[in-house]
């Protein structure tokens, strides 16, 4: 082969694979924004069962998709993606959740009757209800972490045992043992709020 | 007991209500749109491990002409460029002598020596002292057996001028 020949033929193959290079970004844009429309509802949901206000949740949220954006090159490997999402969520959570701990506490309250549904409710009662609601949590609040964590994503119809266990990044057994736990807690807790009332 | 019981267990229910409504809470209107807004937004600043250059599209049907006359005028202006090169530097011609210049750098303009020899600085030998004359007739006697060419005598001569020097006073 003369050294024309193989220039012209290094000068074709760079082509081609700027080609190639350019219909995988292609691709991988198009998987990125598939998984926005499908899963960003129940990432938010995540989100905010856990930081409880609408713009830190969303925030969360794009964060959560940036960092899924710098791995976009690796997505094809992730075997379950919602998982993979909610688990890159959880995390983020976490993080705010810990940075939070000097801001002042945000009205609770106010909040759930807002954003709760309360249809067919008088204006007593769903202000009654958002108290109750805020009471609950209050409780959850006082809960250990651990056991906390484990229920909250307990409450998510989506998330079986094995699949809370993987987002919390511990065994099934002890998913349900911090349940158990948290369960009998969390009773103890209302019960001795109620007695004081 | 029971009553007990049947309280927690209807708390905790009423907890994990509550806690389920927040799990079935519906995703804020656009939500999706600004998540779309921010990843286009990141993805210009977030660059993955390499960037290509985007080389320029060519048309399907003349691409192999165009490719073709492209890789030709790289190769035309690599030649031209190496000819060019070639023909502005000649070969190295082999190595001569150079002779050294005459030494009579006066001729050249230079500085010249005016006449001066070079006299190598070498250590002085013992110092012969000349023997001093006490009585005149002594001294032309002293000076008539040295001017004998025996050798006999020089020798005396000799030995009597280092033995016993005269010394200017009589003694």
């Amino acid at each position: 082969m003369s050294a024309g020949q193989a220039v012209f033929s290094g000068w074709m193959e760079i082509a081609e694979k700027a080609v190639q290079d350019e219909a995988r970004r292609q691709a991988e844009e198009a998987a990125l924004a598939a998984l926005v429309s499908q899963y960003s509802g129940t990432l938010y949901r995540v989100a905010y069962s856990v930081l409880r206000n609408a713009a830190d949740a969303e925030d969360a949220v794009q964060e959560a998709f940036v960092r899924v954006l710098r791995h976009r090159n690796s997505l094809h490997e992730v075997r379950d993606q919602r998982l993979w999402l909610i688990r890159i969520v959880w995390n983020v959570v976490m993080d705010r959740k810990r940075r939070m701990k000097t801001r002042p506490e945000t009205d609770d309250v106010a909040e759930l009757a807002r954003v709760l549904p309360a249809t067919g409710l008088s204006a007593e009662e769903r202000a009654a209800a958002a108290q109750h609601h805020a009471h609950v949590l209050a409780c959850v609040e006082r809960l250990p972490a651990k056991e906390r964590q484990v229920l909250l994503l307990s409450a998510f119809e989506e998330l079986n045992s094995v699949e809370i266990a993987a987002v919390v990044g511990i065994t099934e057994s002890s998913v349900r043992s911090r349940l158990f736990r948290a369960r009998n807690l969390m009773a103890g807790l209302l019960e001795h709020t109620r007695s004081l009332r | 007991m029971k009553t007990g019981n049947r309280d927690q267990g209807s708390g905790i229910s009423q907890a994990e209500e509550t806690l389920r409504l927040l799990a079935r809470l519906p995703a804020p209107e656009g939500l999706e749109e600004r998540v779309q807004a921010h990843l286009a937004a990141a993805a210009k600043t977030v660059s993955p491990k390499a960037r290509l250059l985007r080389w320029p599209a060519v048309p399907q049907g003349q691409s192999s002409l165009a490719r073709l006359a492209a890789a030709a005028a790289i190769a035309a202006v690599v030649v031209g460029g190496g000819w060019v090169v070639c023909s502005r530097f000649q070969p190295a011609q082999p190595a001569q002598a150079v002779t050294a210049p005459p030494h009579g750098a006066a001729q050249q303009g230079g500085f010249s020596r005016a006449g001066a020899m070079r006299t190598p600085q070498t250590l002085n030998g013992p110092v012969v002292a000349a023997p001093a004359v006490a009585h005149p007739a002594n001294a032309t006697q002293t000076t008539q057996s040295v001017a004998q060419p025996e050798p006999k005598t020089l020798h005396r001569v000799k030995h009597t001028a280092t033995r016993e020097p005269i010394s200017p006073t009589p003694r």
